[in-house]
């Protein structure tokens, strides 16, 4: 996959999108200015820190201001199963900040999402069950949940062709950084669709939701400049799991 | 395809209602945090909700090769967990009588005995309901990790806990809706036809403690076993809404001759106590094919012909019931699919 084709493709889909809403071709333009996000998916920079990797777990801490936020467009997936309806396009954006500090970079991403979908679980594995009744289900049985990814190929990849966008490739595996609103943090790493697999690690990871808006902070390793990443972002009002998400394309880390 | 396929038979005339099988399994499998909803066998009463509430209704399975659009099932439709309040009543000194929190909407066998009305005549039997390890599972096409596997060396169908990640594809794919989530560990689960315990030579809980011995259980490629003469030599069993797709290996003996009072032992072609539409509705065309038999044979056995049919049905001992063959069965480590 050549690194530029992708972003140019998200850009055309913004213009497109936009376009629906427009009448004239002045407002057309306009809007466009002003809709495209500030990057188009080419890069990301991410700052140095001034603030600890530990102030910068909490995505509400005042320091996050310091660092410049970056736009970047979300694409939906399209239908991935015959019995699938195709879902709309509620989330067209998603702001992220990038921050170094005490050698990790800690990932903020903001997005708005009218439905906070998420549950209490009665009780996570591992804890003991001798002695007390069975814990009552919560209403999740049909329900799915907010969620948050980071991914980046687990080696440097040769210049313009980086591992595909879902999961990476057979021989070239990917890190995902995963957040679930209602069962928290996961390392996983995959190699190809279909493939992903569970560490068992977690990372530190704080998520509030404020207002209409999920502000979420990751703090991942070091991971190098030249490594491209990707953001997906699950919308459990949509029946979102899986591969039915919200996705950007590669981008290069600064 | 597997190269064996184990098989379950259940005669309707026979099944009590009496839930012992539900909780021979419950005891056995869903005795766990997130399985309370989880009745991998279940008893209904038909005509009913079933349950969960309303699955047959709802779609799933496969058309012209193609799965078929379906819903899951909400905590509603499997009946909330409710609690009494015997603390308040009898440390708080509350008056009123002990009462269930939330109020209970539905549950397992939620419409017990209701049945429908035929004519003047009310009418119901139950209906025992167990995953029908599937030939064409639309559960097993339905789920992206490959997760359920139909094994190979006995056809029984499993979910691996370890690659499931809850996305619930296969319970709206099942038109049995036979899989269940457990919301604790954020995966779905269902029944394994007790395959640890026939692996030691051991029929299915259910099975084993059925007071009806309605359940007859083998490999439906063994010649000798109850299952195979049941479904392919007598040709007495069907399965549940073949129409679906799935090629199930659950069978049932329909029930076909149940007595009317003031008429007792005219079939439901003569004078029908049970409507021949809701068999109809349930096994497809060819039951009325089966209660023709049936009753060919019952009215020949009654004037006195012996009848090796009728005698298997009637299951007097396990060895009739059940033939298990562990020897058969050379258990294989999973084949494809990521680790």
């Amino acid at each position: 996959m050549k690194t530029t084709s992708i972003p140019l493709l998200a850009a055309a889909i913004v213009l497109l999108v936009s376009s629906t809403f427009v009448a004239s071709v002045d407002a057309q333009q306009k809007l466009a200015k002003t809709a495209v996000p500030d990057r188009t998916g080419l890069s990301l920079h991410a700052s140095d820190a001034t603030a600890s990797a530990q102030t910068l777990r909490n995505p509400m801490a005042p320091d996050w201001t310091r660092i410049p936020s970056q736009r970047i467009a979300l694409n939906r997936t399209p239908p991935l199963y015959d019995t699938e309806v195709p879902a709309a396009l509620e989330i067209p954006y998603v702001d992220v900040r990038l921050a170094r500090a005490e050698g990790k970079l800690i990932v903020q991403m903001i997005w708005r999402d009218a439905t906070q979908d998420t549950a209490q679980i009665a009780t996570l594995p591992g804890t003991p069950t001798e002695g007390r009744p069975h814990k009552e289900l919560t209403e999740a049985t049909d329900r799915f949940f907010d969620s948050a990814a980071v991914m980046h190929p687990q080696h440097a990849p040769a210049e313009d062709v980086w591992p595909s966008l879902q999961m990476g490739d057979p021989g070239q595996p990917v890190t995902i950084y995963f957040w679930n609103s209602a069962r928290g943090a996961a390392r996983m790493q995959a190699e190809g669709r279909g493939t992903t697999k569970r560490t068992g690690e977690s990372f530190p990871c704080q998520a509030t939701y404020l207002d209409g808006a999920w502000n979420l902070a990751m703090e991942l390793d070091g991971i190098p400049s030249g490594m491209p990443l990707a953001f997906a972002i699950w919308n459990g009002s949509q029946q979102d799991r899986d591969g039915r998400k919200y996705f950007t394309t590669w981008l290069k880390l600064e | 395809m597997s190269r064996h396929q184990y098989a379950m038979v259940m005669d309707l005339n026979k099944c009590l209602g009496c839930q012992t099988c539900t909780i021979a399994c419950k005891k056995l499998w869903t005795d766990r945090d997130g399985t309370q909803h989880m009745y991998w066998n279940n008893v209904e009463t038909r005509p009913g909700i079933g349950y969960p509430r309303q699955w047959d209704q709802v779609g799933g399975g496969w058309k012209d090769g193609q799965l078929q659009p379906s819903k899951q099932p909400t905590l509603d439709d499997y009946g909330a967990p409710w609690e009494f309040d015997y603390e308040q009543r009898l440390f708080e000194g509350k008056k009123k009588p002990v009462m269930s929190s939330p109020d209970p909407i539905s549950g397992p066998n939620w419409d017990e005995d209701v049945g429908a009305l035929n004519g003047d005549d009310n009418f119901y039997f139950y209906l025992p309901r167990i995953c029908n390890h599937c030939t064409n599972p639309a559960c097993l096409a339905a789920c992206p990790r490959q997760a359920i596997y139909k094994r190979e060396e006995d056809g029984i169908v499993v979910l691996d806990q370890e690659r499931c990640e809850g996305y619930r594809y296969c319970i709206a794919a099942c038109p049995y809706k036979k899989i269940y989530f457990n919301e604790i560990t954020g995966k779905s689960e269902k029944c394994i036809f007790c395959y640890p315990r026939l692996e030691k030579g051991q029929v299915n809980a259910c099975a084993a403690q059925c007071p009806g011995r309605l359940r007859f259980v083998g490999l439906l490629d063994d010649p000798n076993s109850a299952v195979h003469k049941l479904v392919h030599l007598y040709k007495v069993a069907l399965p549940l809404f073949p129409e679906k797709g799935t090629l199930p290996n659950v069978f049932y003996v329909p029930p076909f001759n149940p007595p009317k009072r003031a008429n007792y032992g005219k079939s439901i072609l003569e004078d029908p106590r049970l409507p021949l539409e809701y068999l109809l509705y349930l096994f497809g065309p060819e039951v009325k094919t089966i209660v023709v038999r049936l009753e060919a044979e019952l009215k020949s056995a009654q004037n006195g012909t012996p009848s090796e049919l009728l005698q298997l049905l009637i299951g007097r001992d396990a060895e009739t019931r059940y033939q298990i063959r562990p020897q058969l069965v050379q258990i294989q480590p999973r084949i494809g699919g990521h680790s």
